[in-house]
């Protein structure tokens, strides 16, 4: 019996978890949704995220050594994951300049103009993702459909939720819309367009369950931004389920799994608390919910994760941990 | 203060944008592209130059109580003729600044320059004041208009020099907050070193 | 000379002085650049006309007549050239863009084939359908020349013949609506009648 006492909120005990230790679990947990990704995607998904860590580190060890004037900081792994991350968010087909400014924007603008890990107010990778995305809607809205390592020249197409999107901007029911749209069981195992990382729930979930096996998160995030989702979406979808598309499609399409798994539960830009963390969660997958359904943009993951990012430090200031032996005041 | 550094003060040390971050809107609602931000900034320099002068010559004449209407006044009257003017013969620039010509009136830095400085000095100080600080307001757009236009279109005043768009982020609403916010730091880090 | 005192009399006296004087002034620079200003407006509407329509020397804004239909009007602009019909230009528009309402200038000759389409209003997304300006790309440029007799106003996905907007079926969609609206409700016998 080595563990008594399980210490949560430290600033005493010392745990044998350092950065890098965590970050490793991290890349390990992706590892699943990669291997999907170069099975679907071939071999383009093999080289862009390797391209992304590579640009990542790169970026940070010369803004840390040449701008910020201080000991660099890539042996923690941050960058790596962000770079992994960035990458997840893209589709294969990706130019290698516009990867490059992509990276250069999650660690120069998301992460090293605050001060570097830790100090940085909002998911670095997000940060390069939302900007790619506005910056390049071309290239970023072409993804191309799994096709596995197959010679001919890619086919790109929508994402399930551009189809949808699409389709209602022009007046069609959602309800009409079902048969050009995936299956379920498709988008659950992965056959529909989309980026990287987000096309394959099913090894998602497994590095979910990894993630959780070695305590590198807590469950609380996750699984309140999919619930949320699920019940917002399946309320729409009960009250008019002509001009809404499913629930099960919400959580199995786009960035969501991803989102939710690995973007939304950094440590750095989440609650500390676990009743904060809720909260976070599900102001998520309301946003979420309802940048899908009545934004201008077909995905709303990256801007829910963002924009509850900055709401942080308000959730912290007003969900506290209970202090120890505090007593309920008496009216 | 010699009238050179009553001048100076408004282009870099005192500059509207980047030290007093004074008129954000027009700063970042019409610096799409370096043209814009120069027609903005000279538009608003004029407003700046003619209300300082008036100001002056009646500060005496108007009692405390009632100055900040006055001036508001003197500052809309001004603005209404860029307006027209503008209308008349530039309207190519007037229909690209539309709704934020006649939002020079509420640019804290006119009201600021006239409750201040022009309020309490003589017409030839306060004119060199709301000369120095207009052009120093023109230099931040179009510096800002020049870095939105080249990085979000590929262009520079028009001129185009890449194939295709930029990046688009730039010219649009988020762009303006970040590309103030790089230079507010480069020069805040160059006027460090100088001093 | 001292700081007049603030009392009631003073203040009044100030701040009619300066309203006097300050709308004085306006009403002299209104009435200067009123002309200018009429002009240049009248200027920006002909020169779209010209843009779109082969050479003319009658006033189509003139000889303007409207039609409302969907909910809203279209506009056209005969165009003749010594009392003989050269074009029609319409001004048409769209409900369907990505951004909402779409407006277009079509120049058609007296034979129905689209002379020139210029894009006068949009709310496209930037780099991806604001492409339907024909300073951003040759996407409004496919019409030229083309007679919808024969040219399918419709993109290749839904079956028509003209080449979408990469990324921007929608925006295209709308276009192509616009014009096939303005088409669709273009009379050739009538203007020529007037």
């Amino acid at each position: 019996m080595d563990k008594l006492l399980t210490v949560s909120m430290s600033p005493h005990a010392h745990g044998r978890d350092t950065t890098s230790k965590l970050m490793l679990g991290v890349v390990i947990a992706l590892l699943p949704a990669w291997a999907a990704s170069v099975w679907f995607f071939g071999w383009g998904a093999l080289y862009v995220p390797v391209l992304s860590v590579l640009f990542s580190v790169i970026f940070e060890y010369l803004i840390a050594r040449y701008l910020l004037k201080k000991a660099p900081s890539i042996r923690d792994g941050s960058a790596v994951v962000t770079g992994l991350l960035l990458a997840f968010t893209l589709p294969v087909n990706i130019p290698v300049w516009i990867l490059a400014i992509g990276t250069l924007v999650a660690i120069g603008v998301g992460k090293m103009s605050f001060g570097g890990l830790g100090t940085n107010p909002f998911n670095p990778a997000l940060v390069g993702r939302v900007f790619l995305f506005i910056s390049f809607p071309v290239q970023m809205t072409s993804w191309p459909l799994p096709k596995g390592f197959a010679t001919a020249d890619a086919v790109t197409g929508a994402t399930p939720l551009g189809l949808l999107k699409e389709g209602m901007i022009q007046g069609e029911h959602v309800a009409d819309m079902v048969k050009e749209l995936p299956t379920n069981y498709d988008m659950f195992m992965g056959h529909m367009g989309g980026s990287m990382g987000e096309v394959a729930a099913l090894a998602l979930l497994l590095g979910f369950l990894y993630l959780l096996w070695r305590r590198i998160i807590t469950w609380h995030i996750p699984v309140t931004i999919l619930t949320t989702v699920f019940l917002f979406s399946g309320l729409m979808w009960l009250i008019n389920p002509v001009d809404n598309a499913s629930p099960v499609f919400h959580l199995l399409s786009g960035g969501l799994m991803l989102g939710a798994i690995f973007m939304a539960t950094d440590y750095v830009t989440s609650p500390m608390t676990p009743r904060g963390m809720v909260w976070y969660g599900v102001g998520i997958g309301l946003l979420t919910v309802i940048i899908r359904r009545w934004g201008a943009y077909p995905e709303g993951v990256q801007f829910a994760i963002l924009i509850m990012n900055a709401f942080v430090p308000l959730i912290n200031m007003y969900v506290k941990p209970k202090r120890f032996g505090e007593v309920k005041k008496n009216g | 203060m010699s009238q050179w550094k009553n001048f100076s003060k408004g282009l870099i040390v005192e500059n509207a944008v980047f030290v007093q971050v004074l008129g954000m809107c027009p700063t970042l609602g019409t610096t799409t592209s370096a043209y814009n931000g120069l027609g903005m900034g000279l538009a608003t320099t004029f407003v700046l130059l003619m209300s300082n002068i008036v100001v002056s010559m009646v500060r005496n004449f108007i009692p405390d109580k009632v100055r900040i209407p006055a001036f508001i006044v003197i500052i809309a009257s001004f603005v209404t003729v860029v307006q027209l003017t503008m209308q008349a013969y530039a309207p190519a620039l007037y229909k690209e600044l539309g709704l934020f010509i006649p939002l020079i009136v509420v640019n804290c830095l006119v009201l600021g320059r006239a409750e201040a400085f022009a309020s309490k000095n003589k017409v030839w100080s306060a004119a060199i004041d709301g000369l120095g600080m207009g052009l120093g307001f023109t230099l931040a757009l179009f510096m800002l208009g020049s870095v939105r236009e080249i990085l979000g279109a590929g262009s520079w005043m028009g001129f185009k020099f890449i194939q295709g768009d930029g990046m688009l982020l730039f010219v649009l609403a988020p762009g303006a907050f970040l590309a103030l916010a790089y230079l507010i730091s480069i020069m805040n880090k160059v006027s460090k070193k100088k001093a | 000379m001292a700081k007049k005192e603030s009392t009631f009399l003073n203040m009044f006296l100030a701040l009619t002085l300066v309203t006097l004087v300050s709308s004085a002034i306006l009403g002299y620079v209104y009435e200067l650049t009123k002309e200018p200003i009429a002009q240049a407006k009248a200027e920006r509407q002909n020169a779209a006309l010209r843009n779109v329509l082969p050479e003319y020397n009658n006033d189509p804004v003139k000889e303007m007549y409207k039609k409302a239909v969907d909910g809203d009007t279209l506009y056209f602009f005969p165009a003749r050239k010594d009392s003989a019909l050269v074009g029609i230009a319409v001004e048409t528009f769209s409900p369907k863009g990505f951004g909402g309402m779409i407006r277009l200038m079509v120049g058609f000759l007296p034979d129905g084939t689209i002379n020139k389409i210029a894009v006068l209003e949009h709310n496209e997304t930037p780099g991806l359908g604001d492409k339907m300006e024909a300073s951003k790309s040759d996407f409004s440029l496919q019409f030229d020349g083309k007679n919808p007799k024969t040219f399918k106003l419709s993109v290749k996905k839904d079956g028509g013949d003209v080449d979408a907007i990469t990324a921007s079926t929608i925006s295209s969609r709308a276009f192509c609506d616009a014009v096939e609206r303005a088409y669709k409700n273009l009379d050739l016998t009538k203007g020529g009648a007037q």
